[in-house]
């Protein structure tokens, strides 16, 4: 493994190679040259299986972090391709070509996270949400707790005591640490 | 059959081009997303030319509950009781990868007793996961006395989860740091005569179902996998193992107490609906087998939760892991993302079912006749939560 | 095809004849598995209220709510978890995290109703049919969410810690104090029960976050004496912490100690910003150095008013300098507390004895209002024959020799009389001058008024304690050095009124020892013969005590009074709370005008309590 990253950080400028346990590997490269990366892994170094491909919403450093998890069975090693890309309308290279059921991974992206994949089939076909008129949900922004007070009401009747200010109200309402 | 090691690369995945609906030649049709069967809601959406099928959409979202979403609002402990829901059949191997991803990430070690629980678990559910599975490509191929006794005798399983976990569906047993409870007492022998009752339900299923002439016809040469289509494609599982394939995470990468208990890998050589059924009923066998062992070796003493921190205000040291397990439909896993907060940035569950139901599911449907889409669904065995998460 | 396959299937016949694998419903009944998950159970009873079960639960399917059976009392909350099962998914994770263990689940699981409100109850105090059930699940022993045991302090051995008057509990590590925080499920029951209702909660959550910063300003809303209660509070918040219940409680007092000890005094100023403070003109005269009264100039201060203490000793800190040796709170972290007070623009008048060097009168006279806080200073009498003996010694003079520095002389053989902290501090100070202690103490041990810490420390450190003695007279020994004591063994006898079992004297079981001198310790009274006759009676005393009014008040317009000599629990925490309220009180009698929701002289206060 230890050959295979060395090669990858001389020849596709691969970096923050981390061993994360025993068999598995994450490393970063730049966007423009995951796809081909991705797909000398798959041909030249036995990493046949694609796991999943996800993201990360790290929204405060303004970037979604791509992640393609392969796998070589043969070896038994796991690597986790991670790419950078900007969180505001940035494109990624579509992989569609290299993995049967890629297309269906940045279909979900492109309406989870609004990513778009040039070329990928289907790509604004919806997904699982249906009529979605939102902003793409899995973004950080997306207040799922506001959305539900928005769209749900409350059962009649609900209402919970802080047990520590409740104590204070009944037992010692004058004193304690707030000035009266 | 060879193992492939290469990834083929002839493969072609361009999608075909629509079909011209209004020139009247074809009928597209709705299959779901109710199913009277055990696929999940999900919906095929299909193009017929005559009754056979030309053309196929896998529409899911009817079980979409945005699990990955809401874990990021709750915090550890709190998920626990979220992730079972993420495959109805098989809440238990959700229920383990959530732990063990969150055990890796805050270098929790678990005791031996909860290991073997665990396992033990893992194996129960397996079987009653099957025992419905079995059902549910016997009804779909229009036989339905296998499911009345398959479903029914599931529940002596779940008789079994609810003596040990307190439930029959979301166990909610397997908690990050170990497990809920040891075994109950006299657990072992009740375990015991319904695995007995398994085996004996097993025989009469091989000669009803696995030897009946009508199954046989209708389901061979039913969806057949290609050898080069099980990589490009992601296929995992039994449905790569029908075709040759000896893979499993229980043998390969193991995990828990797998690699002290005496198995051998199911393989077969019938890529088609029948070497995949028939695949299914020695796995179910082999966990029978499993179970038995589990119950002869698991301890019945010592600690079966390692020490925790206090989980209402559990912060994990920022890191990432994939963990994985063999389900019943292969590898089913757990990417975990942690920044160091009280609650997880990221998890993406994978689910087999992402591929098999939709990439795989839409190119075998093509050229399938109408009446056999429903045994193909099966026998794909997938579940649509996972897909939806 | 073969025709093995034709027939096969045909052997489902076979199992026309088996039985089935359902049961009737519902001639039938089928209860749920022993462990089953099914509806709540509360022992409300058991039930301290403290809303874990709330916190953890996902859902938000449990409201903590008032109940008219409980009323909130120390350790208990009085509100009880209301659950709605129309959110309820029965995942029991409020079971494993009750502190109380009062809750659990049944194994029922069929409730049926036309009215979906009732899918609303409170368990335990709603009248439902699975409340006794003796089955379902309940939180498998050796399994918890949080962990039950504290982190232990290190403490010199007890070998060490006679050696020297060094202190004996070494304090927390960062990571020792981080563990034990991580323990608090932040209920805030002890908040209540802390006589200066500290922000408990929110100074070890600073602890969890590494902001020692913050957790000291968080200290000193409610307490100036952070350094020294971290080491000698009698912590009453311990004995209500619910994470007690089923393990031990969270060390409360250790985890203050760890702020104060990560805070150089020397940023206190910034940290604390007391610079705001803006001076309002009005003077206060504190008598009395001790917690109470420099946590009184402490909070006047912040309210902008000009103090002045005045102390009859050298130094200031009452008892927590002359009664508390220096193993227990050393000197420097005393001064850490004090030295901060005072550099507040605090005016110190020590060797300042009021109805000596200056008149009562005098201070009323010269100040807008005066806070009393003497403290109890004289050795209560043991009323027995040949107690004015030179060989007996007064516990209070030997720890107040030893604070000096000067040698209280105790010889080698030394008896202690008491069983309070005075007592065990007398005897740990003479293992520490190499005295041989005995303690004589007239009730069973598990009687004694000591913090039983204490105890056990001063029997680890070998004194023997003799429980069940009773002094009866004190004579000349026939070395002259020496004191001999007479006393009696007593046997406990219930008192038919239901109090406390009494001690009763067998004078057939006289014993008599001789002794380098014996060490009473058997409680204090106060001394207020610097009031004069009239000004006492204004200010209602009693038996040596004031009974102040809400606000810390007296009969006479201006005075305040507080700790030991105004309550009931004589500790360093209740003085400072007294204290605390004083200045509150002094500042709505002095400043009205900043209190426009009250008519607010504390005297109209005194019978009915205030409303915000």
């Amino acid at each position: 493994m230890n050959e295979l990253t060395n090669r990858l950080k001389v020849d596709f400028d691969a970096s923050e190679i981390t061993e994360r346990k025993p068999g598995l590997t994450t490393l970063k490269v730049a966007k423009d040259k995951a796809e081909t990366l991705i797909r000398e892994l798959r041909d030249r170094e036995g990493f046949t299986h694609l796991n999943f491909m996800t993201c990360i919403d790290y929204i405060e450093d303004g970037i979604f972090t791509l992640v393609y998890m392969l796998h070589n069975y043969e070896q038994k090693q796991t690597l986790g391709i991670h790419v950078d890309i900007g969180r505001d309308g940035e494109e990624m290279v579509s992989i569609h070509h290299l993995w049967a059921q890629a297309w269906t991974y940045q279909r979900e992206l492109r309406e989870a996270y609004g990513i778009r994949f040039p070329g990928s089939p289907r790509l604004d076909e919806d997904f699982v949400l249906e009529g979605w008129d939102q902003i793409p949900p899995m973004r950080r922004e997306f207040d799922t707790q506001k959305f539900s007070e928005e769209r749900f009401g409350h059962r009649e009747g609900r209402q919970s005591e802080v047990p520590r200010d409740h104590m204070k109200v009944t037992l010692y309402p004058n004193r304690g640490g707030d000035e009266q | 059959m060879t193992q492939s090691t290469g990834h083929s690369a002839s493969l072609d995945f361009t999608q075909p081009e629509p079909v011209d609906l209004s020139s009247g030649k074809y009928v597209k049709l709705w299959q779901g997303p109710q199913h009277p069967g055990i696929t999940g809601n999900m919906s095929l959406e299909l193009v017929l030319d005559g009754d056979t099928i030309i053309e196929c959409k896998t529409h899911v979202g009817y079980l979409h509950r945005a699990f990955e979403k809401l874990m990021e609002r709750r915090n550890y402990i709190q998920n626990f009781t979220v992730v079972c829901r993420i495959a109805v059949p098989e809440p238990t191997f959700n229920e383990y990868l959530y732990s063990a991803a969150v055990e890796e990430l805050s270098g929790i070690e678990v005791p031996e007793r909860a290991i073997w629980l665990r396992t033990m678990n893992l194996e129960l559910m397996r079987l009653a996961s099957f025992l419905m599975w079995i059902g549910g490509i016997s009804g779909a191929f229009g036989k339905y006395t296998v499911p009345n006794w398959t479903l029914a005798y599931r529940d002596y399983v779940l008789d079994l989860f609810e003596e040990m976990t307190g439930a029959r569906i979301y166990h909610m047993y397997i908690v990050p740091g170990g497990v809920r409870a040891g075994m109950p007492e006299g657990f072992e022998e009740r375990a015991r005569a319904i695995m007995d009752g398994a085996d004996k339900l097993l025989d009469q299923i091989e000669r009803v179902l696995f030897n009946n002439v009508v199954f046989k016809a209708r389901s061979k040469g039913l969806g057949i996998i290609t050898p080069d289509m099980v990589d490009p494609y992601g296929i995992v599982g039994p449905n790569a193992r029908a075709c040759g394939f000896a893979r499993d995470l229980r043998k390969d990468e193991p995990y828990l107490a797998y690699d002290q208990l005496d198995f051998d890998i199911v393989t077969g050589n019938e890529p088609d609906a029948y070497g995949r059924a028939y695949c299914r009923l020695l796995e179910t066998r082999q966990s029978i087998n499993l179970i038995r062992q589990c119950l002869e070796r698991t301890p019945t003493d010592g600690p079966f939760q390692a020490d925790m921190p206090n989980v209402l205000h559990w912060k994990i040291p920022p890191g990432e892991t994939y963990v994985k397990a063999e389900c019943t439909r292969g590898e089913y896993g757990y990417y975990m993302v942690s920044d160091g907060s009280e609650y997880v940035r990221r998890v993406h569950v994978r689910g087999p079912s992402y591929t098999h139901a939709i990439a795989v599911m839409e190119r075998l449907a093509v050229g399938t006749n109408i009446a056999d889409i429903a045994g193909l669904m099966v026998s794909l065995h997938t579940y649509p939560p996972e897909i939806e998460r | 095809m073969n025709l093995k396959d034709l027939l096969s299937p045909f052997f489902v016949w076979q199992r026309a004849f088996e039985k089935p694998y359902t049961s009737m419903r519902p001639t039938i009944d089928r209860p749920g598995a022993p462990a089953y998950r099914g509806f709540h159970i509360n022992v409300a009873e058991t039930c301290v209220g403290c809303g874990s079960c709330h916190t953890i639960c996902q859902n938000h399917a449990i409201d903590m709510v008032p109940v008219e059976q409980f009323q909130g009392r120390p350790g208990d909350s009085g509100l009880r978890p209301r659950f709605d099962y129309g959110r309820c998914c029965w995942c029991g994770l409020c079971v494993d995290i009750c502190t109380a263990a009062s809750l659990r689940m049944s194994n029922e699981y069929a409730w049926i109703t036309e009215d979906p409100t009732e899918f609303h109850f409170t368990a335990g105090v709603d009248d439902k049919a699975w409340q006794d059930n003796e089955h379902g699940y309940r939180r498998a022993e050796g399994y918890h969410l949080y962990p039950p045991k504290r982190i232990e302090m290190d403490m010199l051995s007890p070998e060490e810690s006679v050696q020297s008057f060094d202190e004996v509990a070494r304090g927390y590590n960062e990571e020792q104090a981080k563990k034990e925080a991580d323990r608090c499920v932040e209920c805030g029951i002890c908040v209540a029960t802390c006589p200066a209702h500290m922000d408990v909660p929110d100074y070890i959550h600073s602890i969890r976050d590494g902001d020692y910063e913050k957790g000291l300003q968080l200290m000193y809303r409610t307490n100036p004496f952070p350094a020294t209660c971290g080491r000698i509070c009698t912590r009453r918040c311990e004995s209500v912490c619910p994470v007690g219940i089923l393990g031990e409680p969270v060390a409360i007092r250790w985890l203050k100690r760890f702020i104060v000890d990560q805070v150089d005094a020397g940023e206190y100023t910034r940290i604390l910003n007391n610079d705001a403070v803006v001076e309002s003109g009005h003077r206060v005269a504190i008598i009395g150095a001790g917690p109470g009264g420099l946590s009184a100039a402490y909070y006047l201060r912040q309210y902008g008013h000009a103090v002045s203490v005045f102390e009859a000793q050298a130094s200031a800190g009452g008892m927590l300098r002359y009664g508390v040796p220096s193993y227990r709170l050393p000197d420097a972290d005393l001064d850490k507390d004090i030295e901060y007070i005072v550099s507040l623009g605090v005016e110190m008048n020590y060797n300042t004895r009021i109805g000596k060097d200056i008149s009562f009168e005098q201070l009323l006279q010269d100040y807008d209002a005066v806070f009393l806080s003497t403290g109890l200073s004289v050795p209560s009498s043991m009323r027995i024959q040949g107690e004015d003996h030179p060989r007996v010694l007064s516990g209070l003079q030997v720890l107040a020799d030893v604070a000096n520095g000067r040698d209280p002389g105790i010889g080698r053989k030394v008896a202690v009389i008491g069983g309070g902290n005075v007592a065990m501090d007398a005897s740990r100070v003479s293992r520490r001058l190499g005295g041989d202690v005995t303690i004589l103490y007239r009730r069973r041990i598990a009687d004694m008024p000591a913090d039983t810490e204490e105890i056990h420390e001063s029997q680890e450190e070998g004194c023997t304690i003799v429980p069940q003695a009773i002094p009866v007279e004190i004579v000349d020994a026939a070395d002259s050095s020496q004191v001999t004591i007479k006393w009696g063994e007593a046997e406990m006898v219930q008192d038919p009124k239901g109090g406390r079992p009494r001690p009763v004297l067998q004078e057939d079981r006289m014993h008599e020892e001789s002794y380098d001198c014996i060490i009473s310790a058997i409680g204090q009274g106060s001394n207020l013969d610097y009031l004069s006759r009239e000004i006492q009676d204004q200010l209602a005393i009693e038996w040596g005590k004031f009974s102040p009014g809400e606000y810390q008040h007296t009969g006479l317009a201006r005075v305040f009074v507080g700790g030991d000599v105004a309550n009931r629990t004589a500790d360093a925490i209740s003085a400072i709370e007294d204290g605390h309220h004083a200045a509150r009180g002094i500042n709505r009698f002095l400043n009205p005008d900043a209190y426009p929701n009250n008519n607010t002289s504390p005297d109209t206060t005194r019978s009915e309590g205030e409303q915000q």
